[in-house]
């Protein structure tokens, strides 16, 4: 059971996870045209946490998963708790993706089908994924990423050959100083993608060297990160202020591309895209849950897989609609909910780390320093 | 029942020539092949011998004009005691081919079924077992199945020995190692492991070897059996081993560290491990020049896709997508389509199984009908099909395009799962649209990632990443900048060639002026 993930993909996992969907959205829409640079701020911070906080977790128990760092650190009681309400915010993330997705497959692609079966067929093929390991779930993802990124290569050098791209649409910058600019980014910004490499706790452990770790998270995540900022000046340039008023505007932004009277609708492209981009979000918090689930309540995986998926589908019927979810999301979840499982609770646990590796450092060393006392 | 067989003691040779005789008959009861040749010699304690063979396995020159006659000149004038006498037997049988002396009735069974003829003698529980297998094989001719332009012509031979000294003769070096196994209760198959010590992973042949061990089945008839009982992943439509009729694609494979299993009766020989991206190269792919070749894979992976992908994706654009069409192409697909009366599904689900039925008649057919099958095929199936209404001529298009890409996958067991594969993603692309074909894509991604072939990851120089060997996957390098064999399928030896190989012009000598 021994499964290890190789430095690249890791990777390109945490690119897949931090690109994500959220690269066809416009993040921050509040500061207009100035939404870039909040996504370019919202970066820096959860670099600060990744660097202070979530690394320097793992470094302490190189060989733990959150669960396992739960129940040691918060006692068994506290610690199972904890560990299931992160199993609860686990879920709940790939709940919003899966419920996402399948209300966009519809808008965008099959105006006919229930959405249900959208869901049911997605969370089936993550299953199936899961099901085969973390490893060829891994692998899977560097399989994956050279397409996805080769198609956004496709799409970007595409709109500035169809001369969409006005770079002007992206001045003045503050135009409305910097307090709107920041508060989009905070908390935001950082919860929805930043602050979600919290998840990556739970697959650290597997890493073939720890050594590894640091570096092969923080350059994919600094290049999602400015890959992010890039489609998001992209969008802005394209739409100008009005691309917060389309539901994908990368979408819209596409299918303005015209090149020769042959080449347009790229739709197909950006729908592949979404496709790519969800699942692996959506796989990987599914994965987790599964993980932390199993590691929690000491089953094997495989008995897990299907009732955390049954939860999940569950959970993606219980909006009403795309517009509840999204409301939801971005006025609760994000500002309240989110940030204490991706900043306070880590936050916390890292305190407690800190304090009990102290107190066991003493210990040591009086116990060190008893013998030679006699 | 191969068991019990196991268990009993084997029957030790009588002292008797006459018993001996008599169990060989009552074993060989109602088999007229089996041919006993007794002769005495006029000596002082007149001797009676019998040679034993079975017609047709054996060359009978050699045991007539080899074994036979000097056999009989020397007992004549033979005077020794029965020891010497014995030796000068086999003396006289090594004359004819290896020997190896048997001292029961099984392992005596076991060498006339070789081909080997046994000489038995009176008085003497033991037999001498003299090579002398011949008979007729077909002679070796050019591929059937994996042609080339360029490069060697030959392809292998049911006959194991002819088989493995092709690859010998090619491959020269003392390190090559051939191990023999008999497997088969019935059969009796030989089957040889070849690999080449150092540079094939010293695990990956133990392993092999293990499973080939594990084998306990009535018969082996072709390598495919070999494949489905030792290969990996047992339930994928996957092949895990690579099969091939071409000595040079051997060789090639051993110098990369794989391993090969040859059997007796097949002329295909088994590679192993394999990774998918195997199943892409042909051996010309380094005959040429890399330019070529590297476009010629290229095309081949994108064969592979629209072969894979073709079918669906034009149910799924034409069932669902109507708008992702530019305006002239689906007016002129709607006018085409407006007298069919089957959805789009049905349509080409027809069509792609007409297609099929037409391959395989192909293939089984006697030769001499063949053309008629392209007549029945191209004109009846496709042409009339078209004018009566019953299919769109887009269709027709779609699905011979889709047909040809398949044959561009050099080998002949992918494209076959191909084929497979999309039927799957077709009936994806007419009931999901293009999500279903993604769906299908990623299902299958997934499979192929969760795949290995010994040990080695299925989808290997891509995930996990090898960059170095990335240098012989999509684009196939210069040979001279391929320095080491590829990592994670080669053993310790891993340097291929010197550094400085890249053709250069000669330095210009700075002595002479």
């Amino acid at each position: 059971m021994h499964e290890k993930i190789s430095a690249g993909q890791l990777a390109s996992i945490v690119i897949l996870f931090q690109i994500g969907s959220s690269s066809l959205f416009l993040l921050a829409s509040e500061a207009k045209h100035d939404a870039w640079i909040s996504v370019a701020i919202a970066m820096v911070l959860g670099m600060g946490m990744l660097l202070f906080v979530t690394i320097p977790i793992q470094s302490r128990a190189p060989h733990s998963d959150l669960m396992e760092m739960l129940t040691r650190y918060f006692g068994k009681y506290l610690g199972f708790i904890v560990g299931l309400a992160y199993i609860g915010y686990f879920i709940y993330k790939s709940v919003r993706n899966v419920r996402e997705f399948g209300d966009l497959v519809i808008l965008y692609l099959l105006p006919g089908t229930p959405l249900d079966i959208v869901m049911i067929v997605l969370l089936a093929v993550g299953a199936y994924a899961i099901i085969q390991g973390i490893e060829v779930f891994f692998r899977v993802g560097q399989l994956m990423l050279p397409w996805l990124l080769l198609i956004y290569i496709l799409l970007f050098g595409l709109m500035l050959i169809s001369g969409l791209v006005d770079l002007k649409k992206l001045l003045p910058l503050f135009e409305r100083g910097w307090i709107p600019v920041w508060k989009a980014a905070v908390p935001e910004v950082i919860s929805f993608p930043f602050g979600e490499m919290i998840v990556f706790l739970i697959f650290w452990k597997h890493v073939v060297r720890f050594s590894d770790i640091k570096k092969f998270t923080l350059i994919p995540y600094t290049f999602s990160g400015l890959f992010i900022v890039l489609t998001n000046m992209l969008i802005i340039a394209v739409l100008g202020d009005l691309s917060g008023a389309y539901v994908i505007p990368f979408m819209f932004g596409t299918s303005l591309i015209e090149i020769g009277g042959f080449l347009e609708r790229m739709d197909p492209f950006v729908s592949l895209l979404l496709f790519g981009g969800v699942f692996f979000k959506q796989a990987t918090y599914y994965l987790a849950a599964v993980l932390a689930a199993a590691e929690l309540f000491k089953v094997t995986r495989h008995i897990v897989v299907v009732p955390v998926g049954a939860v999940i589908f569950v959970g993606a019927k219980m909006f009403k609609s795309y517009m509840e979810q999204i409301q939801l999301g971005f006025e609760h979840n994000l500002k309240f909910h989110f940030p204490i499982f991706q900043i306070v609770l880590p936050i916390i646990l890292l305190l407690v780390m800190v304090i009990n590796h102290g107190f066991k450092r003493k210990k040591e060393k009086r116990q060190l320093d008893a013998p030679s006392n006699e | 029942m191969g068991q019990k067989h196991r268990e009993k003691m084997p029957q030790p040779l009588s002292l008797h020539l006459e018993d001996n005789l008599a169990s060989l008959r009552a074993a060989a009861d109602k088999r007229s092949d089996m041919v006993i040749r007794s002769f005495h010699v006029p000596t002082v304690n007149q001797m009676e011998y019998a040679l034993v063979y079975i017609e047709g396995l054996v060359d009978l020159t050699s045991i007539n004009e080899s074994l036979l006659r000097p056999l009989m000149s020397v007992l004549s004038v033979h005077d020794g005691d029965s020891a010497e006498r014995f030796a000068a037997i086999q003396n006289c049988a090594s004359a004819a081919g290896p020997t190896v002396i048997v001292e029961d009735m099984e392992s005596l069974w076991q060498q006339i079924m070789q081909g080997d003829t046994v000489i038995l003698a009176q008085g003497y529980r033991q037999a001498v077992a003299s090579g002398t297998s011949g008979g007729e094989w077909r002679s070796i001719a050019e591929p059937t199945t994996q042609n080339v332009i360029r490069g060697p012509k030959e392809a292998f031979t049911e006959s194991l020995r002819t088989n493995t000294s092709m690859i010998s003769r090619r491959l020269k070096s003392p390190n090559l190692r051939i191990q023999n196994k008999i497997i088969g209760e019935q059969t009796q198959t030989s089957v040889s492991v070849l690999y080449l010590e150092g540079i094939a992973d010293d695990s990956v042949v133990h392993e092999i070897q293990r499973r080939l061990d594990r084998i306990q089945i009535d018969g082996i008839l072709e390598g495919g059996y070999i494949e489905e009982l030792i290969g990996d992943a047992a339930l994928s439509p996957f092949p895990t081993m690579f099969n091939t009729e071409r000595p040079d694609a051997v060789t090639a494979g051993l110098l990369e560290g794989q391993i090969a299993i040859v059997v007796d009766g097949s002329p295909f020989v088994l590679l192993a491990p394999v990774t998918f991206f195997a199943f892409f190269e042909s051996s010309e792919d380094y005959y040429q020049r890399f330019y070529i070749a590297s476009f010629l894979r290229l095309l081949r992976f994108g064969a592979f896709f629209i072969s894979l992908l073709l079918p669906s994706l034009y149910i799924a654009v034409t069932t669902y997508h109507q708008e992702m069409l530019p305006t002239t192409l689906l007016v002129s697909l709607v006018a085409q389509r407006e007298g069919v009366p089957l959805p789009a599904l049905i349509e080409a689900f027809l069509m792609e199984i007409t297609f099929e039925v037409l391959r395989e008649a192909g293939v089984r057919m006697p030769k001499a009908i063949g053309s008629a099958i392209s007549i029945v095929g191209a004109l009846v199936l496709g042409q009339a099909a078209v004018e009566a209404g019953l299919i769109s001529a887009a269709m027709v298009i779609i699905v011979s395009f889709t047909a040809i890409s398949n044959f561009v996958i050099p080998s002949p067991n992918l494209s076959v799962t191909v084929g497979l594969i999309r039927f799957t993603m077709m009936l994806l692309g007419g009931t999901l649209g293009l999500y279903g074909v993604m769906v299908g894509l990623m299902l299958l991604c997934i499979h192929l990632a969760s795949l290995r072939s010994f040990g080695v990851p299925y989808l290997m120089p891509v995930a996990p990443l090898i960059w170095s060997n990335l240098k012989d996957v999509f684009i196939r390098f210069p040979l001279w900048s391929m320095r080491t064999r590829p990592d994670g399928i080669a053993g310790k030896n891993r340097i291929r060639q010197k550094k400085t190989l890249k053709p250069q012009p000669p330095q210009p000598n700075p002595g002479k002026e």
